[in-house]
């Protein structure tokens, strides 16, 4: 790893319906919510409405707030019904997330531009230690990386995946690791 | 600390009496020079020489319109019970005078994330409401207004928000038409609530906003002057001074009226500066800078809105 910098790396905290709110939607990218996902004594029917990603499903539409499971086909799917369901909702509704750590902070970039802010969003990420990494270079995106370097797959660097992580980009920042010592690349270790 | 010592010396360039209650006054820069700029929900503290006063009295007053070239606007009504500071720029203040204020601060600014913008005023609260709108349009933000005014200011306070043709600003006679919940409970995702008024009005936002599930990060309040209460002494356990604090008075006003330099900004409970420790005594807080545990334990008062529950404060001073 190179020179440790800052870490500016998201703390979570398991899901609680937030008891001032009017309203709550919690969404999550499997297909049932992970029991792990929710804070102790807290059950998923206490969050009203759940959306969850189930392939292949044939469920048809319901109305927007009405308390239950719905399934979508994908997680595009689920974020794109997302920003109509908030684009039509009023004030008094907290969001809360549960998933990958993509899929979270996806979730997160939608409610921001429906205007929700931080109090608003709760979020919870589980499940494996992989990183989506932006290379600074050339700014492709490598969507699952699992070590601490990696080359990039847009412009062959050899990227140092740093403890930076972007909530406005939703990745972790990856910067060259022999820039300055050509060849000089670390052993790569597995990223916790 | 947000504390600044520079003064501005303006001229009054103009008066315009909107009504018997209501004053516009137009300040420019004494020696012509260009004001400081101040954004929409900024205020200013006027000193003003009180001819029956040892000492000036201190005054916020919001800008209603804040040009450095042409000068800050502010909409001053004759309050019945007050100290002496709207009835003196009323009846004595003229153009050509020249008065002393602060540096503009703002404690009420617009929320720039914010998807929508619900104005709601009360009475004279219409003052930074006017700022805002003026921006609003000017930046093509959405933007909702409700104002609240007595059945006969109706036509002064049309005169002073000038709604235009499709903008969705309704001014109400009197609190009765005025549907608080449903109006709140009809808010997009994204807005922010600001409200100016007394404090009746800005209560029933705040506690309708948080019961409807609002997070406080929406809702934004700006009150001055509300001051009044039971009388109360004031004792300094540096020299076991008392000081009598009247009913119209705040603390602060006792503080500066007994010759103690007590620093202040805002004056209306916002911004911390004049924050003062307590020795004993049970103060009632009625500013919106101490956190609830501060407030519980009671080791420091903010003497420009908070009194005294006890009959006798001692500050630590």
């Amino acid at each position: 790893m190179t020179a440790a910098t800052p870490s500016n790396r998201p703390h979570y905290h398991p899901l609680r319906p937030d008891s001032a709110a009017r309203a709550h939607l919690l969404v999550t990218d499997r297909a049932a919510l992970d029991p792990s996902a929710l804070a102790d004594g807290v059950s998923a029917e206490q969050f009203g409405e759940v959306w969850v990603v189930a392939g292949h499903v044939h469920t048809l539409p319901r109305p927007f707030g009405e308390s239950g499971v719905q399934a979508f086909r994908s997680v595009s799917h689920l974020l794109t019904m997302l920003g109509h369901r908030l684009a039509a909702e009023t004030m008094g509704l907290r969001l809360y997330a549960a998933g990958i750590e993509p899929f979270v902070w996806d979730v997160a970039g939608v409610a921001r531009a429906a205007g929700m802010g931080r109090e608003e969003i709760h979020l919870f990420a589980h499940g494996p230690a992989l990183r989506r990494v932006s290379c600074v270079h050339c700014r492709t995106i490598l969507p699952a990386v699992t070590t601490s370097v990696v080359a990039c797959t847009g412009c062959g660097a050899m990227l140092g995946v740093r403890d930076h992580f972007s909530r406005v980009h939703n990745a972790w920042m990856g910067v060259q690791v022999d820039a300055e010592e050509p060849g000089d690349v670390p052993a790569a270790e597995e990223l916790a | 600390m947000i504390i600044d010592s520079q003064a501005l010396t303006l001229r009054v360039a103009a008066i315009d009496r909107l009504s018997p209650d209501l004053a516009a006054v137009h300040l420019v820069a004494a020696d012509g020079a260009r004001l400081p700029p101040a954004a929409p929900g900024a205020h200013i503290t006027l000193s003003l020489p009180l001819p029956v006063a040892a000492r000036p009295l201190r005054n916020s007053y919001t800008l209603v319109a804040a040009d450095p070239e042409t000068g800050y606007r502010l909409v001053i009504r004759r309050a019945a019970r007050s100290r002496g500071g709207s009835q003196f720029i009323h009846d004595r203040l003229a153009p050509g005078d020249l008065i002393s204020a602060t540096m503009p601060h703002n404690l009420f600014a617009l929320h720039s994330q914010a998807k929508k913008h619900l104005l709601i005023g009360g009475g004279i609260g219409v003052t930074p409401l006017i700022a805002f709108l003026a921006r609003l349009r000017a930046t093509g933000a959405r933007f909702e207004l409700h104002q609240i005014a007595a059945p006969a200011d109706l036509p002064v306070f049309a005169q002073l928000i000038d709604p235009r043709a499709g903008e969705p600003v309704h001014i109400h006679p009197g609190r009765a038409g005025f549907a608080l919940e449903a109006l709140l409970r009809a808010q997009p995702l994204g807005t922010h609530v600001y409200c100016c008024g007394p404090a009746g009005l800005m209560d029933a936002v705040e506690a309708t906003a948080a019961r409807l599930g609002w997070p406080a990060s929406h809702v934004h309040r700006e009150d001055f002057g509300a001051a009044g209460g039971e009388p109360f002494t004031l004792r300094l356990a540096s020299d076991d001074r008392t000081i009598a604090v009247a009913a119209d008075q705040t603390m602060l006003e006792a503080l500066e009226a007994a010759g103690i330099d007590a620093p202040s900004l805002c004056r209306g409970g916002a911004c911390g500066v004049c924050l003062m420790p307590v020795r004993e005594g049970q103060p009632e807080h009625r500013d919106h800078y101490l956190g609830e545990d501060e407030r519980r334990e009671g080791r420091c008062v903010m003497p420009c809105v908070s009194r005294s529950r006890s009959p006798v404060l001692v500050l630590d001073i």
